[in-house]
């Protein structure tokens, strides 16, 4: 049996590497670090009680509450259908190494004295700097995506998808529309293409990353310092000075909150100075309590699978007949209806 | 024959060879007399010292291109000359001789045969350089170059004269010979019948003989096919290592003849050590099973059934063949690149210079050797002369752009070594696009593609 064969031998093998690999970021060990911080916080939160520190964090993190809600379920429906959809669409997409080839020519055709021009820099500095550099496109790219999937309308159909969790856990990173997986690939396809191509065109040479366990050192930092808390019940932030730079777990969780104060705040992935500088920066406080979802009805309602899949397409035609001059100022009143 | 080669070679062959009765089979040693009217007593239909003397008459011009000291010399002049149009039975075999236990057989050329090069050297112009010369005429050019260059190379101009000479001959002796002649229109029906002599008084059929002159052109040992790509390497760098490797028949000398491993043969053994690709292997059966082939024929003429399969054999033997040009070209502007690069950290260090200069040659000679096959290259071999240049750009981004009717290298500003850099990665990905090539030694292109690798696949679903 076909089927059966690539079950084994594609879709299984790259479904355990996602929780393997340290390059992905719910690997085990980044998610065991992030057990261990969620408690560590828990004990600190309950002024030092170890027993109540537990129950917090077992209450937060470890419940059936969060871990078989309808909506966690409606988390793994999606991570298992988009990971084969995804490994059947991948050949289809552009090739990274076509794209930063042709970048590469492209850079020597419009600069032919450029390339090569910094090649005696010492491979240290380069490798520093490529890194810096790579972490700092990577996650303005990232946050200029998830800008737009928010604001622009017709983006937000799909994104929504995403928003529709209303219990977090590390999983509800991979609820997500499988358009926006094609254009966070394609994303990843510009970022390291352009990162690259204009690496090797300027020193010449391929460049060392500075990295840890093969992976971005930057990004190897983000993944241990509990990125995967981000989408979870547990509120840490980072303190008033450092949300300004850094997004902490809590200022996710705000961008995923109900309180119509939040609506359309910190888009950051890492860093926070993209909002800060956009003026959508929103920092954590610690009395706060926050709901997730949205408040529309029909997505209160079905975890779905083909709900996912094909709601946006719908809703994207029925605005369409319903108003053919549709322009959307304010797509929170229509989609996110203050509680 | 010592037992452990034999065993060893039938390691190595065994799964490469469909049907290897023996190791004799896979030698392209003896092959019986065939043609019907001859009634002499010979046994082995098997000739091509024609080719084996050729190559190394271009051994030998190499070495000598190297000799100059700097001033006119009239006399290295005519001694180079007379290696490649001359006759002659007493010249001496300056390259490839003995080293230590690699005790060569042959001390002249004409214990071999007596033949000259300048009269199978291509005869088209080479577009790649200035005023139209063709084949024999530009290795004339250079011949009179070398003679007054100090070693053969003139820094000032960038150009290493025994790197030029030899690796153009590779194709246009050779690989030109081979494929564009004894596999072409010699091989077809009307040209060289099977049932005739391939002259009068020969022994051998007319697709016998074309068939093993474009066998020897190859320079591949007789039991080339039981070796592999490093025993092939270290023959033709003459180790001691390799005396047993090479000296099929034990008689403690290396026989030029059919023990040996030349320039185009050698060259498919260096690709073939990255275990990406198997050329000599591959040119090396083709040309062993073309030769049963027209063995079966049994000296009839061959039926067209037996010309296709020919033409086949031939094609393959073409293609990859082309292929290690086309790798050496690949290999060597990566080496260029390199050179300049290190020229660029330390733009006074002469050795650098030098290499330059000669990896620089062996770019030029390979890519003006690709041009001289059966096929046009076209827009490809237009390319390649532009970017490659009439002569590399040195470091004070001079370049040789034209020659002038006396014979003296005309020079301009070229736009820069950074621009030159690029263009050598321009010929790789060239390469690579128009030639599929495997074995890509020196790719400076690969970085890109490791790069990315490191940055890992992602996963394309995780939202924020
Ligand atoms: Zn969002």
């Amino acid at each position: 049996m076909p089927i059966l064969d690539w079950i084994n031998g594609e879709y299984i093998p790259h479904l355990l590497d996602g929780f393997l690999n340290p390059q992905k970021r719910v690997s085990l060990l980044y998610l065991s670090i992030a057990a261990a911080l969620a408690i560590i916080w828990s004990v600190y939160v309950s002024r030092g009680s170890v027993r109540k520190g537990f129950l917090i964090a077992r209450d937060k993190l470890f419940s059936q509450r969060v871990w078989f809600s309808h909506s966690a379920r409606g988390d793994y429906k999606l991570l298992l259908a988009n990971h084969a959809l995804l490994l059947l669409i991948a050949p289809l997409l552009l090739s990274k190494l076509t794209a930063t080839t042709a970048l590469f020519f492209f850079f020597i055709d419009i600069f032919p004295s450029g390339a090569a021009v910094l090649s005696s820099t010492s491979p240290l500095l380069v490798a520093i700097t490529y890194t810096i550099f790579l972490f700092l496109l990577d996650d303005f790219s990232r946050f200029a995506t998830h800008f737009a999937l928010h604001r622009v309308p017709a983006l937000w159909a799909f994104h929504k998808i995403h928003h529709s969790a209303e219990t977090l856990s590390p999983l509800t990173v991979y609820r997500t529309h499988p358009l926006e997986a094609v254009i966070f690939s394609f994303r990843a396809i510009v970022v390291q293409s352009s990162a690259i191509s204009i690496f090797v065109f300027l020193f010449g040479s391929s460049v060392d990353l500075v990295s840890i366990y093969g992976v971005n050192a930057i990004l190897f930092l983000f993944n241990v310092t509990g990125s995967n808390l981000r989408h979870s019940h547990i509120p840490i932030g980072y303190g008033r000075l450092a949300e300004h730079f850094l997004i902490s777990p809590a200022q996710h969780q705000i961008h995923h909150s109900l309180d119509p104060n939040h609506y359309d705040r910190n888009f950051g992935a890492a860093l926070a100075i993209w909002d800060w500088i956009a003026g959508s920066l929103c920092k954590s406080r610690t009395d706060m309590v926050l709901k997730f979802g949205l408040t529309d009805r029909e997505n209160l309602q079905s975890q779905k699978l083909l709900h996912f899949y094909f709601s946006p397409f719908r809703e994207l035609f029925d605005r369409g007949r319903n108003d053919p001059f549709y322009r959307n100022r304010n797509h929170r009143n229509l989609t996110k209806n203050a509680v | 024959m010592n037992k452990r080669l034999i065993a060893s070679a039938f390691i190595i062959v065994a799964p490469a060879i469909a049907t290897p009765a023996s190791a004799g089979d896979a030698v392209y040693g003896k092959f019986p007399v065939t043609l019907k009217s001859w009634m002499g007593n010979e046994t082995n239909s098997v000739a091509y010292t024609g080719q084996i003397a050729r190559q190394v008459l271009h051994d030998s011009l190499k070495k000598l291109a190297g000799k100059g000291n700097g001033k006119p010399n009239a006399a290295l002049q005519a001694e180079m000359m007379l290696y490649f149009e001359g006759k002659g039975k007493n010249r001496k075999i300056l390259a490839p001789t003995s080293k230590g236990p690699f005790v060569i057989k042959q001390k002249t050329v004409g214990e071999i045969s007596n033949p000259n090069l300048a009269g199978k050297t291509y005869k088209g112009t080479v577009s790649g350089m200035p005023n139209n010369m063709t084949g024999p005429e530009l290795i004339k050019f250079w011949i009179g170059k070398a003679a007054s260059a100090n070693k053969g190379v003139d820094m000032a101009n960038g150009y290493n004269y025994p790197q030029l000479i030899s690796k153009f001959i590779l194709g246009a002796v050779f690989y030109h010979q081979a494929v564009d002649n004894y596999l072409d229109e010699k091989m077809t029906a009307g040209n060289k019948p099977n049932n005739k002599p391939y002259k009068k008084g020969k022994h051998y059929t007319g697709k016998e003989h074309s068939w093993d002159e474009a066998f020897g052109y190859f320079g591949f040992p007789a039991h080339g096919l039981m070796l592999s790509p490093s025993q092939l390497y270290d023959i033709a760098k003459r180790k001691p290592t390799a005396v047993s490797i090479a000296d099929a028949n034990s008689d403690g000398k290396i026989d030029l003849y059919n023990e040996m491993v030349f320039g185009p043969a050698y060259y498919a053994a260096g690709s073939d050590k990255s275990k990406k690709t198997a050329y000599a292997k591959t040119i090396g059966k083709a040309f062993l099973d073309g030769r049963k082939l027209i063995a079966s024929a049994d000296g009839n003429a061959l039926n067209s059934s037996q010309l296709g399969q020919i033409a086949q054999y031939a094609r393959v033997i073409e293609e990859n063949w082309e292929k290690t040009l086309a790798e050496a070209t690949f290999k060597y502007a990566g080496s260029c690149f390199k050179d300049l690069q290190a020229i660029k950290a330390n733009p006074s260090d002469a050795k650098v210079l030098a290499k330059y200069v000669k990896h620089w040659g062996e770019l030029k000679g390979f890519s003006l050797a690709m041009q001289t096959g059966r096929k046009n290259l076209g827009d490809t071999a237009t390319r390649l002369n532009r970017l490659i240049g009439f002569g590399p750009v040195m470091p004070n981004s001079s370049q040789v752009i034209d020659i002038d009717s006396g014979g003296n290298y005309v020079k301009d500003q070229a736009s820069g070594i950074n621009e030159y850099m690029g263009h050598m990665l321009k010929v790789q990905k060239l390469i690579v696009d128009k030639y599929g090539i495997k074995a890509r030694k020196n790719d400076q292109l690969a970085g890109m593609s490791d790069m990315l690798k490191k940055l890992g696949s992602g996963s394309a679903a995780e939202n924020d």
